[in-house]
């Protein structure tokens, strides 16, 4: 049972900032985390502002320069289904097919599944958290079996969205409006690490939102894929994920993004990796040791050592798919 | 409450009883079935449609008027004392009725049964697992009364708590009930003969540790009740696999004659064995009824059920075996030490019966040790203990078949049994067919090629396994009283205590029916689970209401066909042995043109209903009714992400006469896929670092395989032994037995495929990974 609020529509996008400037004001999209994270108490709302009427957020145009302008509220079915995504950005169609099961992504939004809280059992499971502006992290003493390998610090979250480790890969870019007017940031900018900003996610401020989601024109020779391993085959978080987009001229790999999901507090590039297949054939021993040097530096926990080789694994499928 | 083991010696107190006190048979004189013409064809439910159309009332649906919503309070806790509890302000919020918390009157009703006594109270304020009730209040709306639960002001003395095994046996460990440690009594032993002396004789030992998770029920029915006082009578509408065994709950816990107490449970969504009985939400919503006046409903919460309803418990185990060159089995030691949480002592019931019966072997020893943790109690599940058994023997079989350089189904093939050897009187079972199971099986699964096929290169490997099981109930037993009408215009009824828990209960009850009288059976009603209207009868649990049910709807069938043919032959003036009945008429069998078409019956119309009682006869005397299973899976292991995939899957199934082949499938299609879950995904997990809460306690963390995953058209082998003894329907149970070997063999076939055996349940991608990371010695457990 979820505490009373308030329910608000707005009507344009200037409207929503105003009202989620309030506090405690919280935006509803597909609302399929909302009401999840109100039932568990992870935050409590005085108002839900539904963002639902508002046409500028919606839909999925291609720009001038032959890249994507995708709504924020775009349902993940539509993205899914949609020719010029599944033609040109496989990787972004794979993981929003992936996401959850039919219902949730008939209801579910790009810019909500970008803005997700945490699957942290301990963050939803009704303990102060470090990211709940408490004092500890229980994930360090407890079951942390589905925690980071990497980047975590005072707090051991990973990133749950599908889709935010595919649009890294395609290097989107996410507008954003706000009380001081809209701005626009590289999606690698948007994500932040807990030693950066211990109890948000990402870099939006009280009262902005994220309003639509951007990708540049394909390069020729670009391929993309999106590869996520979890314990069920529908309706699971990835244990370990990852997304490449890689292009390849005259045989050779002349750019690269692998970035992994399930890994870290944000999508984790490695970039390491990516240098190691410029000026190369996709072959299998390069594979293998861009595969390896992928999880470079990786830090499990007590009980996520298994991630480590998973995510080497879904870094191996992923570029098997495309080589 | 029910505990796995007083339920199953209550089932043989209650045959024994009954022979006793010469209950009535009904059955004696009656043949048992060989061919049957309705029975065993492959029917719809009769109440499909309204189960799909949404027109089926549940519990759960049930509106009446003035009707008040009741929410729990419950310790967020491990454990804890209550020191202060303010309920004022909760009890004056709007729309509050009746608010009950540990110092209400009546609210001290004793619960949980220890070794000496009831150990806890309805609404207590010593908590023993995160999910203990403390208070609840009802409300006029749901929202209401869940607010009014957040007011109530409570404060904690919160003590340590202990949810692992090894720390609860620690020294120092906090202790659950109050007692010097928390091990439930001492390790119970049983066995026979001389295990030393049988691993002297052996050429071939191995040995091996295997755990299994803790699985939970998740029915998709909540658990719940409606309740209504009508003056000095309780009715309850309750989501139950049982209304008997709830009215007597109700009628203790409330100091009620049996007689003022009514259950209705005419759906249910799902139990598993954890709606036996009705639980503590039953009773509370009952004494909020009392207070306010008003109905009550109470349904719990997804995630509340999944703290406090019960589970099937972990278990840890280990299995030494020993056996000749030849594969003949000398000596089986097991040990087992599992924990049914804070309140039962539960925690291994069933857990050594397959160890103890399933193979032919002279030299036994079982030890079973229980141990208390600050964890919700456990509750029967879908054949108590047996899978975790299974999980263990069958693997350890499996070695043993790799060290003797046999073939695992040969080695089972070699040992199996025609007694029950686990029971004290050595009795002989009805029928075996266990052995039919393995080699049909193994034929149309294509065992021996599957086997054989060379493992293919790649980071996907494929392998098949194989695994048996029994189930130690699913004979059924007395008592079952039914009553079958046939009214004037020519159809019928039953009437029966049973609940009908999914599986078809009610479909094949008419069909029982249809073939005896002739009736077709969409003209056959059935009036079931209700306390005030139909004839007591155990809970639908323990694969016992087919072999329960089915002989007592037979012979009340049969009394009322005796009835209409002693009409019949006096009209036609024949003898009634003379005559058949066939498609809504009788007829002289020599002469089939001399007929009466029942619905135009003159003297039927006259009488307005011919009325048959059956009674369960009691059960052959000295001899085991058990069914049996074996199941053969072919799994993808993709080494790079640990991810298993069952390709394949065959059950073969020994429980004797099919009723309905369409349900009997479903049946074993659902035990497979809670298997499956056994084996790879589900499994509780408790914060043993902090709070003892249940991590998981929601249907996303916590994994049931979801349609994606399960088994995709498995092969259902039904093998019918053609069992006379057993009793006059000729059928055993089939629910419980078809999960029992099925995480056993997933787990058979994922060692198949790998190399390695992951010898803990469930096989998560962590563990095939963790199991493929360590070094290749054995170093826990034992591989083929």
């Amino acid at each position: 049972m979820i505490p009373p609020f308030a329910y608000v529509r707005a009507r344009s996008i200037d409207e929503a900032v105003a009202l989620l400037a309030r506090p405690e004001s919280r935006p509803a999209a597909g609302a399929t985390d909302l009401i999840g994270c109100l039932r568990d108490e992870v935050f409590t709302a005085k108002a839900v502002v539904s963002l639902g009427g508002i046409e500028a957020m919606t839909g999925i145009a291609e720009t001038a320069d032959g890249g994507l302008r995708i709504g924020a509220l775009t349902s993940l079915t539509t993205i899914v289904k949609h020719a010029l995504v599944a033609g040109r950005y496989p990787a972004l169609a794979q993981a929003a097919a992936s996401v959850a099961s039919p219902q949730l992504r008939n209801q579910g939004t790009l810019g909500g599944n970008l803005c997700q809280r945490p699957r942290c059992w301990f963050f939803r499971g009704g303990y102060d958290c470090a990211r709940k502006a408490g004092d500890t992290c229980y994930a360090m003493q407890g079951d942390n079996r589905y925690h980071c390998v990497f980047g975590g610090s005072t707090c051991l979250i990973v990133h749950p969205s599908d889709t935010a480790t595919a649009l890294t890969a395609l290097d989107a870019i996410v507008s954003i409006a706000g009380p001081k007017g809209t701005r626009s940031v590289p999606i690698q900018q948007f994500f932040v690490l807990p030693e950066k900003d211990m109890t948000h996610e990402n870099v939006l401020a009280p009262g902005e939102l994220v309003t639509t989601i951007s990708l540049p024109a394909p390069r020729a020779g670009l391929v993309s894929v999106y590869r996520k391993a979890r314990a069920r085959a529908s309706w699971d978080f990835a244990l370990a994920a990852c997304a490449a987009a890689i292009t390849i001229e005259q045989g050779k790999v002349t750019a690269a993004r692998i970035v992994l999901g399930a890994a870290a507090p944000i999508p984790w590039r490695v970039e390491g990796a990516e240098r190691m297949l410029i000026g190369r054939r996709l072959d299998e021993p390069t594979r293998a040791r861009v595969a390896a040097a992928a999880l470079n530096g990786a830090t499990p926990l007590e009980h996520n050592a298994y991630k480590v080789a998973m995510l080497r694994g879904v870094v191996s499928e992923a570029l098997g798919s495309i080589g | 409450m029910i505990c796995n083991d007083v339920a199953l010696e209550g089932v043989e107190l209650e045959a024994a009883l009954a022979e006793a006190l010469n209950t009535p048979t009904g059955t004696a004189d009656i043949p048992a079935w060989t061919d049957t013409k309705v029975v065993g064809q492959r029917l719809p439910k009769i109440d499909a449609y309204e189960r799909v159309s949404g027109t089926a009332v549940y519990p759960s649906d049930i509106t009446l008027p003035g009707m008040l919503h009741a929410a729990v309070l419950r310790c967020p806790h491990g454990h804890a004392r209550v020191k202060k509890l303010d309920a004022s302000r909760a009890a004056k919020m709007p729309g509050v009725r009746a608010v009950l918390t540990p110092e209400s009157p009546g609210a001290d009703i004793p619960w949980y049964p220890g070794e000496k006594g009831y150990v806890s109270r309805l609404l207590d304020t010593h908590c023993r697992f995160a999910g203990d009730e403390i208070a609840a209040v009802a409300a006029d709306t749901p929202y209401q009364a869940f607010d009014a639960v957040r007011a109530i002001v409570v404060e904690y003395e919160v003590l340590p708590n202990v949810v692992g095994l090894d720390a609860a046996l620690a020294p120092n460990a906090p202790a659950v009930l109050d007692g010097p440690t928390n091990r439930a009594g001492d390790p119970r032993a049983q066995g026979r003969g001389d295990v030393a002396a049988g691993f002297a004789a052996a050429e071939v030992t191995v040995e091996g540790t295997y755990s299994t998770g803790t699985q939970l029920h998740v029915p998709i029915e909540l658990h719940g009740a409606v309740v209504r006082w009508d003056g000095p009578k309780l009715v309850a509408w309750d989501s139950l696999q049982g209304v008997f065994p709830a009215q007597n709950t109700y009628a203790r816990a409330l100091a009620l004659p049996l007689s003022n107490v009514r259950v209705i449970g005419h759906y249910m969504g799902g139990g598993f064995g954890s709606k036996l009985d009705t639980g503590k939400y039953g009773v509370i919503a009952a004494l909020l009824a009392k207070q306010a006046a008003r109905p009550v409903r109470l349904f719990m919460t997804r995630e509340d059920t999944m703290r406090a309803i019960g589970n099937r418990p972990a278990v840890r185990m280990t299995v030494k075996l020993g056996a000749k060159k030849d594969g003949t089995l000398t000596a089986i030691d097991f040990s087992c030490t599992g924990s049914g949480g804070a309140y039962s002592a539960g925690g291994t019931g069933g857990v050594n019966w397959l160890p103890l019966d399933l193979y032919r072997c002279p030299n036994v020893n079982t030890v079973s040790t229980n141990v208390y943790i600050h964890a919700g109690p456990e509750r029967p599940f879908r054949g108590p203990g047996h899978p975790q058994g299974a999980w263990a023997l069958e693997q350890a079989m499996d070695t043993l078949a790799a060290k003797l350089g046999m073939d695992p189904v040969a080695l089972r093939l070699k040992n199996v049994p025609d007694i029950s050897q686990g029971r004290q009187d050595q009795a002989r079972y009805t029928s075996t067919g266990l052995a039919t199971c393995l080699t049909e099986g193994a034929k149309t699964f294509g065992w021996t090629e599957a086997r054989a096929r060379v493992p293919q290169a790649g980071p996907v490997r494929r392998g098949v396994g194989v695994a048996a099981g029994m189930w130690r109930g699913g004979g059924g037993s007395p008592p079952a009283t039914i009553i079958v009408r046939l009214v004037a215009d020519g159809t019928a009824s039953v009437n029966m205590g049973a609940s009908d828990i999914g599986n078809g209960t009610k479909t094949w009850a008419a069909m029982i029916v249809a073939e005896e009288l002739g009736v077709p059976v969409d003209r056959i009603g059935i009036e079931h689970a209700d306390t005030a209207t139909t004839q007591y009868t155990g809970a639908s649990g323990g694969s016992k209401t087919v072999p329960t049910e089915a002989p007592a709807i037979r012979a009340a069938a049969i009394e009322v066909k005796r009835q209409l043919l002693a009409l019949a032959a006096a009209d036609l003036k024949v003898d009634a042995t003379a005559l058949s009945i066939a498609d809504g008429a009788v007829f002289v069998t020599a002469d089939p043109s001399k007929r009466i078409v029942i619905r135009q019956f003159r003297p039927l119309a006259q009488r307005g209903v011919l009325v048959g009682v059956g009674v369960r006869g009691p059960d052959t005397h000295g001899m085991a009714v058990n069914p049996w299973g074996v199941h053969f899976a072919e799994v993808e292991v993709d080494t790079r992400t640990g991810l298993v995939r069952i390709q394949r899957y065959l059950a073969a199934q020994d429980s004797g006469k099919v009723m309905n082949r369409l349900t009997y499938d479903n049946q074993v299609i659902g035990a497979i896929t809670m298997g499956q879950g056994l084996a790879l995904t589900e499994d509780r997990i408790m914060d043993a670092a902090h709070t003892g809460r249940v991590l998981n306690a929601n249907m996303h963390d916590y994994k049931v395989p979801t349609a994606l995953d399960a088994v995709v058209a498995p092969v259902i082998v039904a093998v019918d032994p053609k069992d006379t003894t057993c009793n006059i329907a000729a059928t055993k149970g089939l629910g419980e037995p078809a999960t029992i070997p099925a995480a056993a063999a997933i787990a058979n076939a994922v060692a198949h495929a790998l190399g390695v055996r992951v010898v803990d349940a469930p096989i998560s991608p962590q563990r095939v990974l963790d199991a493929l990371a360590a070094p290749r010695t054995p170093a826990k457990g034992v591989r083929s």
